[in-house]
């Protein structure tokens, strides 16, 4: 399989860091191990908008400022601003999966962290 | 190969975007720690789509709580197998 040739250690990572199993309990990891694979392999999702990633990123703002979160849409605009630098073929991608992991920011977001 | 002095300009302009994207994923409270995000930045770039992979990442956070339950309830003797009622 190419797909698990090419991203297998980075599966096997990504299971280490956000389910937390240890390399010793090896049936629970090989399980996990084909389910990642066999989702990242057979979605049906279509490629990111980088424009529709941008307008949710501006409609997120709005909402921070109507939310009285305005140190928090002010963040966000600067974050935005910095990244423009650093700007490389995936970063749309790698903004639509953060705004897909969004867990109420509006409500629960801590500039403090 | 490009020399050492432009391989670490290189990198230290990776970390940097790294850090703004962990400032963002924080602001957008994903949950993300650094290690978990520079991972997802490797597999997007190695063509992982972001929305399938969003999704597997709920889904291990939901397994890795239910096999941390499972093993708390291990080391406390309590079965977490249903049992079945007469």
């Amino acid at each position: 399989m190419a797909f698990l040739a090419q991203q297998g250690a980075l599966i096997d990572e990504l299971i280490e860091a956000v389910a937390g199993i240890p390399k010793t309990r090896r049936q629970q990891r090989a399980a996990l191990r084909d389910f990642v694979a066999r989702s990242l392999q057979g979605h049906t999702f279509t490629r990111t908008n980088q424009f529709e990633v941008q307008d949710r990123l501006r409609g997120l703002e709005e909402r921070f400022a109507v939310c009285g979160r305005e140190a928090l849409a002010e963040a966000l605009d600067q974050r935005l601003g910095s990244l423009q630098q650093h700007q490389t073929p995936t970063t749309p991608e790698v903004l639509h999966l953060l705004l897909e992991l969004a867990d109420r920011p509006a409500q629960h977001a801590k500039l403090s962290d | 190969m490009p020399p050492p002095s432009e391989r670490a300009g290189k990198q230290a302009a990776a970390q940097q975007a790294v850090d703004i994207l962990h400032e963002i994923a924080t602001i957008l409270n994903t949950h993300l720690d650094r290690r978990t995000l520079s991972i997802c930045i490797s597999m997007i770039e190695n063509g992982v789509n972001p929305e399938a992979l969003a999704i597997v990442i709920k889904e291990l956070r939901k397994r890795g709580q239910e096999i941390e339950l499972e093993a708390a309830a291990a080391a406390a003797g309590v079965s977490t197998v249903p049992t079945r009622r007469r």
